[in-house]
C-alpha cells in the first residue's frame, strides 16, 4: 500500500500555500517508512497527476473556500469529488481534481482511495509565512494524520530533535 | 445584444474573468480581467540575489522552471557572469523538455476538449478509427484493440454517473465538427498523452534534482556535477535514461501529437479565418550554445503589424534596442496611476476599483513594446524564426501548411496559434536530444565545468533576464544594490498576451483576438473558449484555490 501525502498551495501567497507548509511540517518532524510519500506539489495540477496514480491511498492538502472558521479543517472523500456531490465547478475543459481522477479511473489507474483534508484560510496576502491561525492549524492537522495512519499500521515516528523546533 | 461573462476561464492556472458584448452572432467589443493580485514580486525585495530563482519558481503553479531560468539569468546578466557551456546544454534540455510537457498537456488536457466531442467518441467504430489513424501516423498504439478498449471504459465511465471530465463540455455543441472516428482517436490519445507528460517530467527531475521545482541552478550555472563515471553525479547511466526517455517523448510529439494537430486544423478551416487579433509579434532568442548568450540556435525578433519581410531579428540577450522599449501601463489596471514605468523603475501599488468597462478593471498591467501591444508565445516564435529563415522551423511551418492547405498568412489566426504549438513541441523534442549529443560531446573533450561561482559584489547593478518560455517571452527585471534585491518585476507571457487596454486605449492580444469570433449559443460560448485557450493562458500568481460551494462559470445578461 503506497500512501502519498500531497501538499498543495502557492508558497508565495500566505494562507494559499498550506498544503506545501504542510509536507515542511511533517518533513521536519516525523520519521516516515518508505511506504509513505511526502510530496510538494506546488500547484501543478495535472502535470503531477502521476504522483496520484502511483499511489494507493492519497491525502491531498489544500485550502478550501467554504463557509466556517479560518483554521477549520474538512474532510471528503473519493466519492464526493468522483459522484460530483461536492460540487467543485471547473470552468470548461480546465483540469482540477476531478477531472485528473476521472481520468485516472479511466486509465484504471485512479487511487483506491483519496482524501481531501481541505482547511480554511484566512488571508491570500502576497507573502511566503501561513497566518497565525493557519500556522497553528499545522500542528493539529498533523496529528491527526499522523494518528490514523499509525492507526492504519504505519510506522511513523516523532524526531528527537522535534521538540527543539515547536 | 448580449453580454457574456466567463469566470472563472481557467482554474489551475489562476484567476481568468473574460467579458464579451455579442451582437447578432458575432463578437464586438471584449475584456480580459486577471482577478487576482500579482503583487508577488515585492517578496523579493531585501533578500539575496542569489535565491530569487528559488522564490520565482513558486510563482506560477505551471511554469516553475521558467522562472527559475529567467531569474537566474537577470542576476547573470546584471553582472556580467558568463556560464559554461556543460550548463548551457543542461538548461537548455531543461527548457526544451519543460515545453515538450508543457504543449503536450496544453494540446492535450487544457484545449482538445474545445475541438473533440467525447460523446461523440462512443459512436465511432474501432476498426475505422484504427484505419483512420494508420493513415496520419505510423505510431504502434494505433491499433483497433486499442480504440475498442478505450471506447468501452467511456460507455462504463458514463454509465456510473460519474461524469468528471465530460460533465462540463460542450457536447453537442453546433460548432462541433469532427467526425465520430476522429473523436475516439483524439480521446485514445488525450489518455495517453498522460504518460508522455510524466516523462518529459522524469527527464527534468534527473537534471534538475527535482521536478516540479528544480534545485541545480547557481549564479554562473547549474550544480549537477558532471563525472561519468561517477554515480553520484551526471554519469553515463543517468545520460542513456535521460535519451531513452527523451526518444520515447520525441516519438509520441512527432507521431501523435503533431499529426493530431495537422488532423484537427484540417477539420476546421475555417479557424484559420478567427482571432486574429494584435499581429505584431515578440519573441527572443532561445537555446544558447556560447557562454556569454550572445549565440542563440532559435532567433528573436520583432514582427510589426504582420508584415515578415521587414521583422528586425534579434540575436542576443543583450540587445539595447529591446531592452529600452519595454514599459508597462497601468492605465486600465488597478495600480495607483495611469502611466507606463520601464520594468527597472516598475511599481507594484494595488489601487481595487470594480470593473469599469471604460476604466480600470484587471490586476494585469498593459506590457507594451515601444507603446505598442505585441503578441507572445509560440506562433510569434514560429514566425519570427521564419522570418530569419531557421531551416528547421521553416521547413516545419511550410510542410504543416501544405498538409493543410492554408498560406503561412493564415497563420494569425486561433488555429495558428495551436498549429505553431505543435511545431515548437516537434522542433523541442528534437533539440532536447541534440543538447544532449552535445553535452556528452563537450564532456568527451574533456570540459568538466558546469558552473562559474560568482560573489554578490557591493554597489548598484541592473539586469535583465530572458527566456522564451513555453507561452512566450519571458522577462525578470532586477535592481541589486549592496548585495541585496532592491527592485524586482517579472513581465510574464500571459501579462503580454492577456493585457487590459492601454493609456491610448489600445486592446490587449486576447481582447484583440476575440472580436469578430462567432458565439453561436450564448449561453454555452465555446468559440470564445476557443480563441482564448490558443493563447495557453497563465495568469501566473497560480491561485487554485478548491472551491466547494460552486460557482456559476458562464454568465449571460441580455442588454
Amino acid at each position: 500500500m503506497r500512501v502519498l501525502i500531497f501538499g498543495a498551495g502557492n508558497l508565495l501567497l500566505s494562507d494559499e500555500g498550506f498544503g506545501v507548509h504542510f509536507i515542511r511540517h511533517l518533513q521536519d518532524r516525523y520519521l516516515f517508512p518508505h511506504e509513505i510519500e511526502l510530496f510538494d506539489g506546488g500547484t501543478l495540477g495535472i502535470m503531477v497527476s502521476h504522483m496520484l496514480e502511483d499511489a494507493d491511498i492519497v491525502y491531498l492538502v489544500d485550502v478550501i473556500e467554504a463557509k466556517g472558521a479560518p483554521g477549520e479543517i474538512h474532510r471528503f472523500e473519493k466519492n464526493d469529488f468522483m459522484l460530483g456531490t461536492l460540487p467543485i465547478k471547473m470552468s470548461p475543459h480546465q483540469i482540477g481534481i476531478q477531472e485528473i481522477l476521472a481520468l485516472s479511473e479511466i486509465r484504471e489507474r485512479c487511487p483506491e482511495r483519496i482524501t481531501l483534508l481541505g482547511v480554511i484560510p484566512s488571508t491570500y496576502e502576497a507573502g511566503v509565512e501561513l497566518s497565525p491561525t493557519l500556522a497553528a492549524t499545522l500542528p493539529v492537522l498533523s496529528e491527526l494524520l499522523i494518528e490514523e495512519l499509525n492507526a492504519a499500521g504505519h510506522q511513523i515516528v516523532r524526531r528527537a530533535a522535534a521538540d527543539n523546533i515547536d | 445584444m448580449a453580454r457574456i461573462t466567463l469566470d472563472p476561464i481557467t482554474r489551475i492556472e489562476g484567476h481568468l474573468r473574460i467579458d464579451v458584448e455579442v451582437n447578432g452572432g458575432t463578437v464586438t467589443n471584449a475584456w480580459s480581467s486577471a482577478q487576482m493580485w500579482r503583487g508577488i514580486e515585492t517578496i523579493l525585495q531585501g533578500r539575496p540575489p542569489e535565491d530569487a530563482w528559488i522564490y520565482a519558481q513558486r510563482f506560477c503553479g505551471v511554469c516553475t522552471t521558467v522562472h527559475a531560468i529567467a531569474s537566474i539569468r537577470s542576476v547573470e546578466h546584471a553582472l556580467n557572469v558568463e556560464v559554461p557551456l556543460n550548463a548551457q546544454y543542461i538548461r537548455n534540455i531543461i527548457m526544451s523538455q519543460h515545453s515538450v510537457q508543457d504543449h503536450i498537456v496544453h494540446f492535450y488536457h487544457l484545449c482538445a476538449m474545445d475541438w473533440v466531442d467525447v460523446v461523440s467518441a462512443l459512436k465511432a467504430d474501432p476498426k475505422n478509427t484504427a484505419r483512420l489513424a494508420q493513415s496520419i501516423s505510423d505510431w504502434p498504439g494505433n491499433s483497433e484493440t486499442e480504440f475498442t478498449a478505450v471506447q468501452q471504459k467511456l460507455k462504463a465511465l458514463l454509465q456510473t454517473g460519474r461524469l468528471g471530465i465530460f460533465s462540463s463540455g460542450y457536447w453537442g455543441h453546433p460548432a462541433m465538427k469532427l467526425s465520430p472516428e476522429a473523436n475516439l482517436m483524439a480521446v485514445a490519445h488525450y489518455l495517453k498523452a498522460l504518460d508522455y507528460q510524466r516523462m518529459a517530467a522524469q527527464s527534468i527531475a534527473i537534471l534538475g534534482g527535482k521536478n516540479p521545482h528544480i534545485q541545480n541552478l547557481c549564479v554562473g550555472g547549474v550544480t549537477t556535477a558532471i563525472n561519468l563515471e561517477n554515480m553520484a553525479t551526471l554519469n553515463m547511466e543517468k545520460i542513456a535514461a535521460l535519451r531513452t526517455l527523451m526518444q520515447g517523448t520525441r516519438e509520441f510529439v512527432q507521431k501523435v501529437y503533431y499529426p493530431d494537430m495537422l488532423a484537427i486544423a484540417s477539420a476546421y478551416k475555417e479557424w484559420f479565418r478567427y482571432g486574429k487579433g494584435v499581429t505584431s509579434y515578440l519573441a527572443v532568442p532561445e537555446l544558447a550554445e556560447d557562454t556569454r548568450n550572445t549565440v542563440f540556435a532559435l532567433p528573436g525578433g520583432i514582427i510589426a503589424k504582420g508584415d515578415l519581410k521587414i521583422a528586425r531579428i534579434i540575436t542576443n540577450h543583450q540587445d539595447p534596442g529591446l531592452i529600452g522599449s519595454i514599459t508597462e501601463n497601468v492605465a486600465h489596471a488597478w495600480y495607483e496611476g495611469s502611466g507606463s514605468l520601464h520594468p527597472w523603475e516598475g511599481e507594484t501599488k494595488p489601487q481595487y476599483t470594480d470593473f469599469q468597462d471604460n476604466g480600470k478593471y484587471s490586476w494585469c498591467k498593459a506590457p507594451r513594446l515601444d507603446g505598442n501591444p505585441v503578441q507572445v508565445g509560440p506562433l510569434a516564435q514560429v514566425l519570427v524564426a521564419y522570418a530569419g529563415g531557421n531551416p528547421k522551423v521553416k521547413k516545419l511551418v511550410d510542410d504543416s501548411c501544405a498538409k493543410i492547405g492554408v498560406p503561412v498568412a493564415d497563420l494569425h489566426s486561433t488555429m495558428g496559434r495551436l498549429g505553431a504549438r505543435a511545431i515548437r513541441a516537434h522542433l523541442m523534442a528534437d533539440y532536447s536530444l541534440e543538447y544532449l549529443d552535445k553535452l556528452v560531446g563537450n564532456i568527451a573533450k574533456g570540459d568538466r565545468a558546469y558552473a562559474n561561482p560568482t560573489e554578490i559584489p557591493k554597489g548598484e547593478y541592473r539586469g535583465v533576464g530572458f527566456h522564451e518560455a513555453p507561452r512566450g517571452t519571458l522577462s525578470h527585471w532586477i535592481v541589486i544594490k549592496d548585495r541585496k534585491i532592491k527592485n524586482y518585476q517579472a513581465v510574464v507571457p500571459s501579462t503580454w498576451n492577456a493585457s487590459p487596454r492601454d493609456g491610448k486605449g489600445a486592446p490587449g492580444p486576447y481582447e484583440a483576438a476575440l472580436v469578430g469570433n462567432p458565439v453561436a449559443k450564448a449561453d454555452q460560448p465555446l468559440e470564445v473558449l476557443r480563441t482564448i485557450h490558443s493563447f495557453d493562458p497563465c495568469i501566473a500568481c497560480a491561485v487554485h484555490t478548491i472551491d466547494p460551494e460552486g460557482k456559476a462559470i458562464v454568465t449571460v445578461k441580455v442588454l
